[in-house]
C-alpha cells in the first residue's frame, strides 16, 4: 500500500495522479466518517468533495515527512462543522437509503477488511439509528474513538479539543447508546426477544 | 413498561452493535467534483511549508523590523542611569517570551501538522501575566530623567499601546501568512499566540524606547500590549489562516 507521506510530496510536486492515489487510498474511511456525521449520504458525498477541494488549496501546507491523515481529518470535521452551522443543523435524517452501501470495487474496501465476515445489516442499522440521534460532539467522538480506530489523543487532536473532553464526550456518548439502544427492540442489539 | 423504563443495553450488545457498523463496508466514493477535476487538470507544484525555515525568516524579519523602528524612534533617555542587570534581564525576558511564543505558533510536533496547542495556550497565558505583574513590581528609574505618570495619569500614556501593537503587526501577518491552510481546528489559539508573540516583540521595542517608568505604565499598558496583541489576533487571525478552508 502507497505511504500517504509519499503521495503527498508527489502531490506537491504537482503529480495529480499522485493526488488520484490519495483519494482512493483515505477517501473511503474519510466518507465512512463523514456518512456516519452528516447522517445522510448525499451530505457526506458532498462534504467529501469539499474537503477534498480545501485539502488541494491548502496542499503548500502540508510539511514534508508529517502523516497527512490526521490533517485530512480535521479539515474533514471542520467541513462538516461549518456546513451544519450553515444550514442551522437542517441535516437531514438518516434513512434507509442511507445506509452504507454494497462495495463496487474500484475504490474498494480495505485489504486488512477484505476477509472479515460481513457485518449484521440490522445490527448496523441499529447502531446507525442510535448514533444519528446523539448530539454532534458525542456522535462525532463515539465515531473517531469507536469505529475510525483513532486513540483518544488522535481523536481530540481531529476534533481540536482536549483529551479529557474527548474522553468525557466519547464516554458520554456511548452511555447515551446504550440508552438509545435500550430503547430499540432486543433484536437490534442482538439479544433475545 | 414504557421504552423510557427499560433498563439500558448490557455494554458487550453496544459493543457488538458498534463492531457491526464498524465492519461495514466502505461507501463508494463519487466521482471528483467538477471544480476539482478543473483545478487538478492545471495542478502546479507547491513548496512545501518547513516550520524551522520559516521561524528563522519570522525572528529575523520581526527584529528587522523592530530595530528599523527603534532606529526611527531612538532609544529610552535614562538608558545609561539604569542599571544594566535590569536592562538585559528584562530584555532578554521579553525576547525569550517573543521566541517561545513564535516557536509553538509555527512549528508543530516532529512527524505531524498538529499544533502544539496546549504549549501555546499555556505560553500566551504565562506572557500576558507575567510581563504584568513584573512590570507592576519591577520598574526602576532615574530620578530627573525617568518620566512618572502614576495611576492617575495611567491613559496618558496610551502612545505606548499604539506603538506596541503596530510593533505586533509585522510578525503577526507574517505568521498568518506561514499558518495559511495549517490549522484548520486550534486556528485561534494559535492565533493569540502569534499575537502574543507580537505583542513581546513590542513590549521589548518599548522597553527599549519609553523614559516613562512608573509601576502601572511598564505593567499595565507595556504587559497589557501582549494581552491586546493576542485577543486582536485571536479575533481577526483566523480570518486569514482558516481562507482555504472557507
Amino acid at each position: 500500500m502507497a505511504d500517504p507521506r509519499e503521495l503527498m510530496q508527489r502531490y506537491q510536486a504537482g503529480d495529480a495522479s499522485a493526488f488520484r492515489e490519495l483519494y482512493a487510498l483515505v477517501a473511503p474511511r474519510m466518507l465512512g466518517y463523514l456518512n456516519k456525521l452528516a447522517k445522510s449520504r448525499a451530505v457526506a458525498d458532498d462534504l467529501l468533495q469539499q474537503t477534498f477541494l480545501k485539502i488541494h488549496r491548502a496542499r503548500g501546507a502540508y510539511v514534508v515527512g508529517a502523516d497527512p491523515l490526521p490533517w485530512f481529518y480535521s479539515i474533514a470535521h471542520r467541513t462538516f462543522l461549518d456546513e451544519a452551522r450553515k444550514t442551522s443543523r437542517a441535516v437531514v435524517r438518516a434513512g434507509g437509503d442511507d445506509l452504507p452501501e454494497v462495495p463496487a470495487g474500484i475504490t474498494g474496501e480495505s485489504a486488512d477488511r477484505a476477509d472479515e465476515p460481513r457485518a449484521d445489516p440490522e445490527l448496523a442499522k441499529a447502531a446507525l439509528e442510535a448514533l444519528a440521534d446523539l448530539p454532534t460532539q458525542q456522535r462525532e467522538a463515539v465515531v473517531l474513538t469507536k469505529l475510525e480506530g483513532k486513540s483518544v489523543a488522535e481523536a481530540a487532536a481531529i476534533a481540536g479539543t482536549s483529551v479529557g473532553a474527548m474522553k468525557v464526550r466519547a464516554h458520554r456518548g456511548y452511555e447515551a447508546l446504550r440508552r438509545l439502544l435500550g430503547k430499540k427492540p432486543k433484536t437490534a442489539t442482538g439479544e433475545a426477544a | 413498561m414504557s421504552a423510557t423504563d427499560r433498563p439500558d443495553v448490557p455494554a458487550p450488545a453496544v459493543d457488538r452493535a458498534l463492531d457491526a457498523l464498524a465492519a461495514e463496508a466502505p461507501p463508494n466514493l463519487p466521482e471528483l467534483s467538477a471544480v476539482l477535476e478543473a483545478e487538478l487538470a492545471s495542478i502546479a507544484p507547491v513548496s512545501p511549508r518547513r516550520p524551522i525555515r520559516q521561524l528563522g525568516m519570522f525572528v529575523a524579519a520581526s527584529l528587522v523590523y523592530a530595530g528599523l523602528l527603534l532606529a526611527f524612534l531612538s532609544l529610552r533617555a535614562d538608558l545609561s542611569g539604569l542599571p544594566m542587570a535590569w536592562i538585559l534581564g528584562a530584555g532578554i525576558a521579553w525576547f525569550t517570551g517573543f521566541s517561545l511564543a513564535t516557536y509553538f505558533a509555527l512549528v508543530p510536533a516532529r512527524g505531524t501538522m498538529r499544533p502544539r496547542w496546549r504549549a501555546a495556550l499555556a505560553i500566551t497565558a504565562v506572557t500576558s501575566i507575567a510581563f504584568i505583574a513584573l512590570g507592576l513590581d519591577m520598574h526602576p528609574s532615574v530620578p530627573g530623567v525617568s518620566l512618572d505618570y502614576g495611576m492617575p495619569r495611567l491613559l496618558h500614556g496610551h502612545g505606548c499601546l499604539w506603538l506596541g501593537l503596530a510593533t505586533a503587526l509585522v510578525p503577526v501577518v507574517l505568521g498568518a501568512i506561514f499558518l495559511r491552510g495549517a490549522v484548520p481546528v486550534f486556528s485561534r489559539w494559535i492565533a493569540a499566540t502569534l499575537g502574543a508573540a507580537g505583542g513581546c516583540l513590542g513590549g521589548l521595542l518599548l522597553h527599549m524606547h519609553c523614559r516613562i517608568a512608573d509601576g502601572p505604565h511598564i505593567g499595565i499598558i507595556h504587559g497589557g500590549v501582549v494581552v491586546v496583541a493576542a485577543a486582536l489576533a485571536a479575533l481577526l487571525v483566523p480570518r486569514a489562516t482558516d481562507r482555504p478552508f472557507k
